[in-house]
C-alpha cells in the first residue's frame, strides 16, 4: 500500500514543487498527481481506483490537465514532477467526467444497489449524482453477463452491473495473491470469469470477498449480508479485531438492534489494510445460530448422556475436577484451549485464569492459523 | 513425424525468452484449438496462473477454443473487401460446407478477397476459385522518382541472401560496425530525419540514443510487424521481397543501442511472412551477419520472430511487448517509456518494419541523400498502402509532401471510370475521411494534421461516389469496437454506442444524434488511454464535417426509438 509521506527533497535539499489548481504544493518523489491532489483535498472522482492496488488507469476519470500536454492525463498513473502545473477541476474536464458518467451508466442495469453489497458499493451512485449524470443518454447494449448458476453461498456474481474497472480481478492477484479471476474477451464483451468460465467453487477462489469489498457497482455482493437486507432497524458499525486468529484483521461488524448483519473490512486496520479471509468476512452467523449451546450441560457420570445445568453447578463441577488433577498430579499437567469463536475479552480471561489462576503457561487458542 | 507431447513441446519452449506465443500456436497446430488439458499444461509449465492464462487467450481472435476451429476458413470482412464481395464469398465458403468466420483485415487489400485457412492465405472470390501465392510486388514508381526502402525490392532474388548482397546489401552493417561507433551511427540516422513510421511519428535517432543512454541490460530491438491497421499492407511486401533488408535495419539498431537479443514481432495473418524471415534469419546467421561475433567484430546479436494471434492493439507498441512477455495486451501506462521500460522492463527500441528497413540505405547513401528524396521541406519517403476504388491498388513509396491527388490520379490511375473520388480514409481507419477540397492536401504530417486527420502508418482507402458513407463508417467503427481491449471506459463503451448509432439507433432526432455523437467523440478523443481510442472517433467526426445530410437521411430513416437493450453485437 502506497503511503502519502512527509513531502521529500531533491536529495540537495530543495523542496520538490508542482502547481496545483494555481498553489505551489509539495511533493515526495514518487508520488502521483491523484495522491498529491488527494492529500489537498481536491476530490477527483474515480471509479477504477482502491489505494491499496497498482494504479490502473481504466476509468479516466481522473483526467487532469496538466500544461504542455495535449490532451487531459489520468492523474492516478501520471507521477508528480518538479515544476508540473495541473488543474484538477476545469469546466471542460467536469463535462468530460459528466459523459464518461452517462456512459458508465449506459451499460448497466441497476445505477442503485443497496449498500448491503459491499464496502464501496455505492461509489458509481455517488458519482453519478454528483454529476447529474442518470440522464439515460447513450442508451445502447448492455455488458457483462450475470452468472446466476454460480451457486456458493458467499459471493454474488451479477455482471449485468459490472463496468470492468477489473479492481476484482486486480485486488485478487495483488493483495490477495489467489489469480482465480482474470478477463476474458475484450472491447464491449469483457468479462470476468475464472479458468474456463466456470464456478468459484471449481477456481482458486478461497472466498476471502475481497472482490466484493472493492467492487463499486454492487455487481458483486456479499450474499451473507444481503440475506440480511430486510432486517429491521439502522445499521450501525462497531470496529473490532477478527477474533479467528493471530493477525488481528480489523473490521467492522454491522448490527441492526441486537443482531450482527454482516462485517465489512476496516480499510485502515494496521494489520490487515482491508484484507479479509473467508472466516473473518463470513463466518458470523454462529452467534444468533438457534443450535447455539445457550445453558451448561453437564454429562451423567453413569449413563454418560448430557443434561442441562445451572452455571453454578457447572462451575462447581470444572473446578473441583480441575483442583484434583493438579493435586494428583501437578499444576502443568493442565492445558487450556481457548475457542476461536469466543470473543477476545473471554479469551484474555482464559489465559489469565491458566496462568495466573492455575500456574502454568500451557494455553493456547483453536485459530493459531 | 510422430505428434510432440506436451512435455516435449514445453521442454523445447520453456526457457527461451518469450516462449509463451510460440507455444501456444505449436499446440494450436497440433490440435487445431486450444485445449482446456493443453493450456493447464502450459500455465503449470511456465507457471502462469491458469485463470490469467485462459483470459489471455480469449483476447486473441485468432486462438480457437472450439475442437477444429482451426480448421474454420477466416474471411476478411473489411472494409474494401465488404465492397468486393465478402458476404458472397462467406456465402459460397458456408454452401460448401466450411463454416467461415469473419476477421478483420489481414493486410491484402491490392489483392481479392482473403481468406486464411489452416496457417494458408489464399485469395478470390468464390470458394472454388481461391488460390494461395506470393504477395504482388509494389507497382513501379513513375519514372525519375528515387525510392528508399523500394530501391531494390522489384530486383529478381532479392529476398535471398545472395540476391540481397549481390546489389549491396549488409554493406551498412558492414560499414557500421568495422568504421563506425554506435554514437556515429545515430548520428547519421538522426541526421536524416527518419521519423517512425508505423504512424506515430517519434524522431528514430533521438529513440535510438534514448536506449544507447539507457540503464539496464540486455537491450532488446522489437521489428513491430503486427500491421493491423485496416488498408495497410506495406510491412508484409517489405518483408515478404526484401526480408534481409528489416533484419539488417534491426542489426544496425542493435550496434546503435547496445542491445543483444531482437524480436521480429509479426501478425497472425502473415503466415507466409513467418517462413520467410525464419528462412533469411538462418541465412543470415549462416554468414556470419547476425549471432555471436557479428562479422568477425565483438557484436552479437540474437534475432528471434515471434508470431500474434489475431489483436489489432499489439500494433501499440506497449500492448505488443505485454504480449511478448505473455501478459494479457493491454496497453501500458506511459511514462515509463519502451526506451527505458520494454522489454521486461528493460531499455527497448520498438521500431516499425518501414523505419528499419530505411536504416541501411540511409547508412550508405547518406543523411542528406535521404532527406533530400522528400519534396519541400519534408525529409524523406513513405510508403503508401493505396486501396479500394482505383484503378492499380498497391503499395506506392512516395516523396514526402506529394499532393495525394497526384498519387491517386497520376500514380494509381484515379478511380474506376465515370466514378469520382467521394471521400480516402487516412491511417488506414484511424486518420477519419478526408473528402471535397480536402482532397487538396499533400502527403505529409502537418497538411494532413491540419485536417484533423494523420497520415499514420500510410494506408488511404479510396471510396468513389457510388459508396453509401454511413455504411463504411458503420464497417470501419464495428473493426474499432471488436478491437477494442476493453481497459478504458471510453474506448470500451464509446466505439460500442456510436456502432450503434450508425446501425440507426439512438436518439431519433438529428439533433439529439449529432450531439450524443460529438459528446462521444470528444470524451473518446481526449480522455482514451491509447491510440485506438483516441483515433476512432475521427471517422464520426469527419462524417459530421463532410457529409451532414447523409446523417440527417440516416437519423430520419433508421433511427428514432431506444436501441434493445440486449447484449452487443459478437461477431
Amino acid at each position: 500500500m502506497k503511503r502519502n509521506g512527509t513531502p521529500s527533497t531533491n536529495g540537495k535539499g530543495v523542496r520538490l514543487m508542482m502547481t496545483l489548481d494555481g498553489e505551489k504544493v509539495a511533493f515526495t518523489r514518487g508520488e502521483t498527481i491523484y495522491e498529491v491532489a488527494e492529500r489537498h483535498r481536491k476530490d477527483i472522482p474515480t471509479l477504477c481506483y482502491d489505494p491499496r492496488l497498482e494504479p490502473f488507469g481504466g476509468c479516466r476519470l481522473c483526467v487532469v490537465e496538466l500544461e504542455g500536454a495535449r490532451n487531459p492525463v489520468a492523474s492516478c498513473t501520471t507521477e508528480a514532477r518538479p515544476g508540473m502545473a495541473v488543474r484538477t477541476r476545469t469546466a471542460a474536464l467536469e463535462v468530460q467526467r459528466r459523459i464518461l458518467m452517462e456512459m458508465v451508466a449506459s451499460e448497466n442495469r441497476d445505477t442503485d444497489v443497496d449498500p448491503m453489497h459491499g464496502y464501496a458499493s455505492q461509489e458509481m451512485a455517488e458519482l453519478l449524482d454528483r454529476y447529474d449524470a442518470r440522464t439515460g443518454r447513450f442508451e445502447g447494449a448492455r455488458s457483462g453477463e450475470s452468472r446466476d448458476d454460480d451457486d456458493n453461498p458467499f459471493i454474488k456474481r451479477d455482471y449485468d452491473n459490472c463496468i470492468s474497472c477489473y479492481r476484482c480481478v486486480r485486488v485478487c492477484a495483488e493483495q490477495e495473491g489467489d489469480y482465480a479471476i482474470s478477463i476474458a474477451n475484450r472491447g464491449f464483451h469483457t468479462q470476468i470469469t475464472t479458468e474456463f468460465g466456470g464456478l468459484l467453487k471449481d477456481s482458486a477462489c478461497t472466498f476471502c470477498g475481497q472482490c466484493i469489498q472493492t467492487c463499486p457497482t454492487g455487481a458483486l455482493g456479499d450474499l451473507k449480508a444481503l440475506a440480511n437486507r430486510d432486517v429491521p432497524g439502522e445499521t450501525k458499525k462497531t470496529r473490532t479485531i477478527c477474533p479467528y486468529c493471530g493477525v488481528g484483521c480489523a473490521v467492522d461488524v454491522m448490527t441492526r438492534e441486537e443482531k450482527i448483519v454482516g462485517v465489512l473490512p476496516a480499510m485502515d486496520g494496521p494489520a490487515n489494510e482491508g484484507s479479509l479471509c473467508v472466516k473473518g468476512q463470513f463466518a458470523f452467523d454462529f452467534v444468533g445460530h438457534p443450535e447455539r449451546l445457550s445453558t451448561p450441560f453437564l454429562r451423567d457420570e453413569k449413563s454418560g448422556a448430557l443434561r442441562p445445568a445451572s452455571w453454578d453447578e457447572a462451575l462447581d463441577f470444572a473446578a473441583g475436577k480441575l483442583r484434583k488433577v493438579v493435586k494428583d498430579h501437578g499444576r502443568r499437567a493442565v492445558y487450556g484451549i481457548a475457542s476461536g469463536r469466543a470473543p477476545h475479552e473471554a479469551a484474555y480471561m482464559m489465559q489469565r485464569f491458566i496462568r495466573a489462576g492455575l500456574g502454568t503457561n500451557h494455553i493456547d487458542n483453536c485459530s493459531r492459523a | 513425424m510422430p505428434t510432440a507431447t506436451n512435455d516435449q513441446l514445453l521442454e523445447r519452449w520453456k526457457d527461451e525468452p518469450a516462449p509463451l506465443l510460440p507455444l501456444l500456436h505449436a499446440l494450436h497446430a497440433r490440435d487445431g484449438h486450444l485445449s482446456e488439458e493443453a493450456l493447464r499444461a502450459v500455465a503449470k509449465g511456465l507457471r502462469i496462473p491458469i485463470a490469467d492464462l485462459f483470459g489471455t487467450v480469449t483476447f486473441y481472435h485468432h486462438f480457437s477454443r472450439e475442437p477444429d476451429g482451426l480448421d474454420r476458413p477466416r474471411v476478411c470482412d473489411g472494409p474494401v473487401c465488404s465492397m468486393r464481395g465478402a458476404e458472397v464469398l462467406m456465402a459460397s465458403l458456408r454452401a460448401a460446407g466450411h463454416g467461415p468466420q469473419p476477421m478483420p483485415c489481414p493486410g491484402r487489400c491490392d489483392q481479392p478477397i482473403p481468406v486464411i485457412h489452416r496457417g494458408t492465405v489464399l485469395t478470390g472470390r468464390t470458394a472454388s476459385t481461391l488460390v494461395s501465392g506470393p504477395s504482388p510486388l509494389p507497382p513501379a514508381p513513375p519514372d525519375g522518382v528515387e525510392e528508399c526502402v523500394f530501391a531494390g525490392i522489384r530486383r529478381p532474388g532479392r529476398a535471398t541472401l545472395e540476391g540481397y548482397r549481390h546489389h549491396g546489401g549488409y554493406d551498412a552493417l558492414e560499414q557500421a560496425v568495422t568504421a563506425m561507433t554506435p554514437g556515429e551511427v545515430i548520428d547519421v540516422i538522426d541526421a536524416s530525419g527518419l521519423a517512425g513510421r508505423g504512424g506515430a511519428g517519434f524522431p528514430t535517432g533521438r529513440k535510438w540514443r534514448a536506449v544507447a543512454e539507457a540503464a539496464g541490460e540486455p537491450k532488446t530491438i522489437v521489428c513491430n510487424a503486427d500491421e493491423g491497421e485496416p488498408g495497410c499492407f506495406k510491412d508484409r511486401v517489405l518483408m515478404d521481397h526484401d526480408p534481409h533488408g528489416t533484419i539488417e535495419g534491426m542489426a544496425l539498431a542493435a550496434y546503435a543501442t547496445g542491445a543483444a537479443r531482437g524480436f521480429i514481432y509479426l501478425r497472425y495473418e502473415y503466415p507466409e511472412t513467418f517462413d520467410i524471415l525464419e528462412g533469411a534469419i538462418a541465412e543470415a546467421e549462416a554468414a556470419g551477419l547476425l549471432g555471436d561475433g557479428i562479422l568477425g567484430t565483438d557484436f552479437s546479436f540474437r534475432l528471434m520472430v515471434r508470431r500474434g494471434a489475431g489483436a489489432y492493439i499489439c500494433g501499440e507498441e506497449t500492448s505488443l511487448l505485454n504480449s511478448l512477455e505473455g501478459k494479457h495486451p493491454f496497453p501500458r501506462n506511459r511514462p515509463p517509456f519502451p526506451v527505458t521500460h520494454g522489454y521486461e522492463n528493460l531499455p527497448t527500441v520498438v521500431n516499425n518494419v518501414e523505419t528499419l528497413a530505411s536504416a541501411p540505405p540511409i547508412l550508405v547513401h547518406g543523411a542528406d541523400w535521404y532527406r533530400g528524396l522528400g519534396l519541400g521541406d519534408h525529409a524523406g519517403t513513405k510508403v503508401i498502402s493505396l486501396s479500394g476504388d482505383i484503378a492499380r491498388p498497391g503499395n506506392y513509396e512516395v516523396p514526402l509532401g506529394l499532393p495525394l491527388r497526384e498519387l491517386l490520379h497520376d500514380w494509381a490511375g484515379g478511380p474506376p471510370p465515370g466514378r469520382t473520388v467521394q471521400a480516402v480514409t487516412m491511417a488506414g481507419l484511424s486518420g477519419g475521411f478526408l473528402a471535397g477540397a480536402d482532397l487538396g492536401v499533400t502527403l505529409d504530417e502537418p497538411s494532413i494534421r491540419s485536417k484533423d486527420s494523420f497520415l499514420g502508418a500510410g494506408g488511404i482507402m479510396v471510396f468513389d461516389d457510388s459508396r453509401d458513407m454511413i455504411g463504411v463508417t458503420r464497417e470501419a467503427m464495428e473493426f474499432f469496437a471488436e478491437e477494442s481491449c476493453g481497459k478504458c471506459f471510453p474506448c470500451r463503451i464509446g466505439t460500442q454506442r456510436l456502432v450503434e448509432r450508425l446501425e440507426g439507433k439512438g436518439p431519433g432526432t438529428v439533433d439529439a444524434w449529432v450531439d450524443e455523437v460529438i459528446d462521444l467523440n470528444e470524451v473518446m478523443k481526449k480522455t482514451s488511454a491509447c491510440g485506438l481510442g483516441q483515433a476512432a472517433p475521427l471517422l464520426t467526426q469527419s462524417l459530421i464535417r463532410y457529409f451532414p445530410d447523409r446523417i440527417r437521411k440516416h437519423v430520419a430513416q433508421g433511427g428514432g426509438g431506444p436501441a434493445p437493450a440486449t447484449k452487443g453485437r459478437r461477431r
